[in-house]
């Protein structure tokens, strides 16, 4: 069995037209957040933890968490969506607070370094990577390497571990997480004029190896491959984390069977009863000093009203660009990548058993990401049923042509994608699979080609209007990850409160 | 020439098909069966090939060196290349579980068939090369030589194998490979030298092939017990593992996937280890929990202390739990423990069972197979002995089969120091098993009210622990090892000291 499915992109796509009934009902609130992913839950945290409960979240959904989501089987939960949370960096107090909050974080050990409750942290062995046709420890390519592509690596790494340490003469790190943390050293911001794939060249690499791994990570943050991505971007996967809040095991990540949907649900609970979910918003304004947003119920069929005092656009830009008047000039910049999940019941997962199944399986120069076994964070001996989910990034130059693309195809063709990228590793999946559902994200991610980062578009759409409309989404940090919604939200609320301290 | 000619040549290149065929078909048998015992097939298969081409490669050498009787050694080693190939996997069957080198044995076999093989093709070459023109001469040995090699390679998986068994394959085709020996003793006889003679060679052979083909069904039947090396009396396979049970003269042995789980000649060393220093111990021994031990032999040894008024056992496996409550000759073995009116049987995952479990207990046995994978590594994770500590009553002890700390001293340590992380008390002892070797244990006591030499109670008739705790917490320095991390579900480091440590054992 095979089902097709996605965000919802057909009641997304009636902003074009804007053929809502007139608002028949008035909401007055002091605080209004549109958008429920994690940047307008983070929002809402903040709202609550300086006091305020006076506030609403409009999504246009039916269910809160946009990105971070999940889907649910008799088996299993899996992710539709963001599924880990890198171990956070040791300066980043705020996000320690929250993981401290949601007992992710259990306390702190003899030298002030957190200690990770050990059933959050991926269980081992958390990643392998099926290489020259046999599956390996970890997903960077080893066995089976040229000696010239060992030295490639490690060179490579070297440079990495430079760039992750580097702090540049206003004292900030070069790539700092979130990325406005960042040095403002003009040398290493040049890196955002040029793609990956040049750096890569500029600085004599030639390894193929190499090049497909860094590749995998830049799709694997970004959506992007090496060839689109930019190259400060691309950097800022490997230096950004710093791996300082740890001893040992610093590369783990923190993740559950639902992916980020359980962050995600730790935030919700501060949007109890100030959410109305199935809203889509088609307008907002300011007027009378005050903000007037229109929202139309998807279940009801009606429109209603809100009057706010201030307004936090926890929206993409691609959206707001059809809400509020005069953003479709900066918004041409913003480009989103296309995501496709795929979650496969098998009955058996067999392969040539060269290494265990672990909760991050990558396969070499597939055309995917390789796939995430959900149950692999589960205590139990024994699964009757394994749940796995592929994820595979549209990387492309033209990306709008790409999601014109995606939508004409149909469930049978997605299916024949899917199992063919997996057959490389597992010969015989087809046979095993007993159900499989495609997930398609239209506008996945935020996409960091060259000059998007440090660009005037992206500078422009995060200013407020009027100080009474204020942004916060990952596509205004350039890279979509929860770290930069996490602060996104954060930091909308701080500027609408005036909060002198910026967080972090 | 003519038509007398026509027959020894296209006898001798039907010969040269033959040869192909069988001898790929003894290469195939030797890559299966290495890889059906030893595993890794990958391996074991291009090893096979290897060896095997590269000893046809010195055959053909050593064929210059034959310069008499050509066509007569050629019939003699076409029997002894059926009669080798043939028994190859007899002997291999046979030789599996005495023989240390069976490696070495295995490549043996490979390097005299391909030896013998190698040396036919030139050696035929020379007997024909006076009659034939040298071009069509090397274009139809070989013609014929790689088309019998295809069929061979076609045929052995699709056909010989699931019909006769990899044993009944190989004498199968020992047989037809002396059978074109007969036929040339009798065809060619003019040509041959002392054709009687290599006639009876040929045919004794086909006899032996014969006899052995016959009663392969029980070699077989033979060699799967010797595998064991005890009689099987019960075989059942549930969905989580098989159950072998062996009888050997008074010793029962039983065997989960391989592994010698128990011998009634020694296992009361083990269960008595087990649990009585831990059943001594504690402040009190009213409910007593144990995990895994589906055989009920720790629930037995429990069970003689008459103040013990609840045992739950949870054991994953029902088809173990239920063999072991209804079999008679199992039931024997726990004194019928699992059937006593205190005792509950649960089948369940053991680490989910705790988690929700409120009750609260004196004693915990934990009994789980080795952590010789990720799936039960997580039996031996600093979270999962914090969810025990959740079920402990004060003073509670528990104890832990931990591995022979002679043979897997890393992991051993490995477990205790992890379990130091949560308990206020914890020491290793450990006790000779001889069906298993040096065997241990870690204990824990969940607070300071007693200690590992407070014995608060004993019961009598024990054959193997005296109640002196300090008599078995010594350990020599061939059991000790030291830098040992503690194990968790994020990095399962034990699983590795593991296959580290039992891997290179085997």
């Amino acid at each position: 069995m095979i089902r097709l499915s996605g965000t919802n992109h057909l009641l997304g796509h009636r902003l074009w037209i804007k053929d809502f009934p007139k608002p028949t009902a008035q909401i007055q609130i002091p605080y209004l957040i549109i958008g429920g992913g994690i940047s307008g839950l983070s929002a809402a945290r903040q709202f609550h933890k300086k006091g305020i409960s006076d506030f609403l979240l409009l999504e246009m959904a039916d269910h809160l968490g946009g990105n971070s989501s999940n889907g649910q089987n008799k088996y299993s939960k899996y992710p539709l969506g963001a599924h880990y949370l890198p171990l956070p960096n040791f300066e980043d107090k705020e996000l320690l607070h929250f993981l401290e909050e949601e007992k992710i974080i259990l306390g702190y050990n003899e030298k002030g370094l957190p200690v990770f409750d050990e059933l959050q942290l991926t269980f081992a062995p958390d990643e392998r990577l099926f290489y020259k046709n046999n599956w390996q420890d970890g997903v960077v390519p080893k066995e089976g390497n040229s000696v010239e592509d060992d030295k490639e690596f490690i060179r490579f790494f070297k440079e990495m571990d430079a760039f992750r340490t580097a702090k540049g003469v206003d004292l900030k790190y070069l790539f700092d997480l979130p990325i406005r943390l960042s040095s403002a050293d003009k040398s290493t911001r040049d890196l955002d004029k040029i793609t990956m794939k040049k750096w890569f060249e500029n600085n004599n690499f030639r390894s193929k190896p190499l090049f497909n791994y860094i590749d995998y990570c830049c799709k694997d943050d970004f959506g992007l491959g090496i060839e689109f991505v930019s190259a400060w971007a691309g950097i800022h996967y490997f230096a950004g984390r710093k791996q300082d809040s740890v001893t040992d095991k610093n590369e783990s990540v923190l993740t559950w069977p639902e992916g980020n949907a359980r962050l995600a649900s730790h935030l919700k609970k501060y949007t109890e009863k100030k959410t109305l979910k199935n809203h889509l918003v088609y307008e907002v304004k300011v007027e009378n000093n005050k903000v007037v947003a229109k929202a139309f119920d998807d279940v009801k069929k009606v429109s209603i009203e809100i009057i706010a005092e201030k307004v936090i656009m926890a929206t993409p830009q691609f959206v707001n660009q059809y809400l509020i008047k005069n953003r479709k000039e900066f918004t041409k910049a913003f480009h989103y990548t296309p995501w496709l999940l795929a979650t496969l019941t098998v009955n058996d997962l067999p392969d040539n058993f060269s290494f265990p199944l672990s909760w991050d399986n990558v396969i070499y120069d597939a055309k995917g990401l390789g796939y995430v076994y959900a149950q692999h964070q589960t205590l139990n001996q024994v699964q009757e049923k394994k749940v796995i989910t592929y994820y595979y990034s549209f990387s492309s130059g033209d990306l709008k042509k790409t999601r014109k693309e995606i939508y004409k195809k149909d469930k049978e063709y997605w299916k024949q994608v899917v199992f063919d990228d997996l057959k490389i590793a597992h010969p015989d999946i087809e046979e095993y699979t007993e159900e499989m559902e495609v997930f398609i994200l239209g506008h996945g991610m935020i996409s960091p080609v060259p000059d998007f980062i440090f660009g005037k578009a992206k500078e422009n759409a995060a200013k407020n209007i009027e100080n009474r409309i204020f942004f916060a989404h990952t596509d205004l940090s350039g890279i979509s990850i929860f770290e930069e919604a996490f602060h996104q939200g954060i930091n909308a609320v701080n500027q609408i409160l005036n909060d002198a301290a910026l967080d972090s | 020439m003519g038509k007398k000619f026509l027959r020894f040549e296209f006898l001798l290149l039907f010969a040269v098909f033959i040869i192909a065929t069988c001898g790929l078909i003894y290469e195939l048998v030797a890559g299966t069966l290495a890889s059906y015992l030893l595993g890794d097939s990958v391996k074991q298969f291009s090893f096979i090939i290897g060896v095997y081409l590269f000893s046809m490669g010195i055959g053909s050498f050593f064929s210059k060196f034959f310069h008499k009787n050509l066509l007569n050694t050629f019939v003699e080693i076409e029997i002894l290349v059926g009669l080798i190939g043939g028994l190859s996997s007899v002997v291999l069957f046979l030789l599996f579980e005495s023989v240390a080198s069976f490696q070495f044995i295995l490549y043996l076999f490979v390097f005299v068939t391909g030896f013998l093989v190698g040396l036919e093709i030139p050696l035929l070459m020379n007997i024909l090369k006076d009659r034939v023109e040298f071009k069509d001469l090397v274009s139809n040995v070989f013609t014929f030589d790689y088309i019998g090699a295809l069929l061979a390679s076609i045929l052995f998986p699709l056909v010989l194998v699931p019909k006769l068994g990899i044993m009944g394959t190989s004498l199968f085709f020992g047989m037809i490979n002396v059978s074109i020996a007969i036929v040339l003793c009798f065809l060619l006889k003019n040509e041959l030298k002392k054709p009687y003679f290599l006639r009876v060679k040929a045919l004794f052979s086909f006899l032996v092939l014969l006899t052995v083909f016959v009663f392969s069904d029980s070699i077989l039947a033979y060699s799967e017990g010797k595998l064991y090396g005890e009689n099987i009396i019960y075989t059942n396979t549930t969905p989580y593992q098989r159950i072998v049970l062996t009888h050997n003269k008074s010793d029962y042995r039983l065997y989960l996937n391989n592994n010698l789980q128990f011998s009634s000649a020694d296992e009361y060393r083990y269960h008595e280890a087990l649990v009585h220093p831990a059943m001594s111990i504690a402040k009190n021994i009213k409910n007593v929990l144990v995990l895994g031990g589906g055989d009920g032999l720790a629930v037995r040894e429990i069970l003689k202390y008459k103040e013990v008024q609840k045992v739950i056992l949870v054991d994953l496996d029902e088809g173990m739990t239920k063999l072991f409550k209804t079999n008679t000759v199992l039931k024997g073995f726990n004194k019928n423990a699992l059937n006593n009116p205190k005792v509950t049987v649960i089948n369940t995952d053991a680490y989910i069972w705790a988690k929700s479990c409120k009750e609260k207990f004196d004693v915990v046995i934990i009994d789980f197979p080795d952590p010789s994978n990720y799936s039960l590594g997580k039996l031996y994770s600093l979270n999962f002995y914090q969810t025990i500590k959740t079920i402990l009553q004060p003073d509670a002890a528990v104890v832990i089969q931990t591995t022979s700390p002679y043979f897997a001293p890393k992991s051993f340590w490995c477990i205790n120091k992890t379990v130091m992380q949560v308990f206020p008390q914890v020491d290793a002892y450990h006790a000779y098993v001889p069906s298993f070797g040096e065997w241990g244990y870690t204990i824990a006591i969940n607070g300071f009210g007693t200690t590992f030499n407070d014995v608060k109670r004993q019961v009598q008739g024990l054959k193997f622990y005296n109640y002196q705790f300090d008599r078995f917490n010594y350990f020599t320095n061939d059991m000790i090892s030291n830098q040992i991390e503690i194990n968790r579900l994020d990095n399962q480091i034990l699983v590795r000291y593991f296959d580290e440590e039992w891997g290179k054992l085997q």
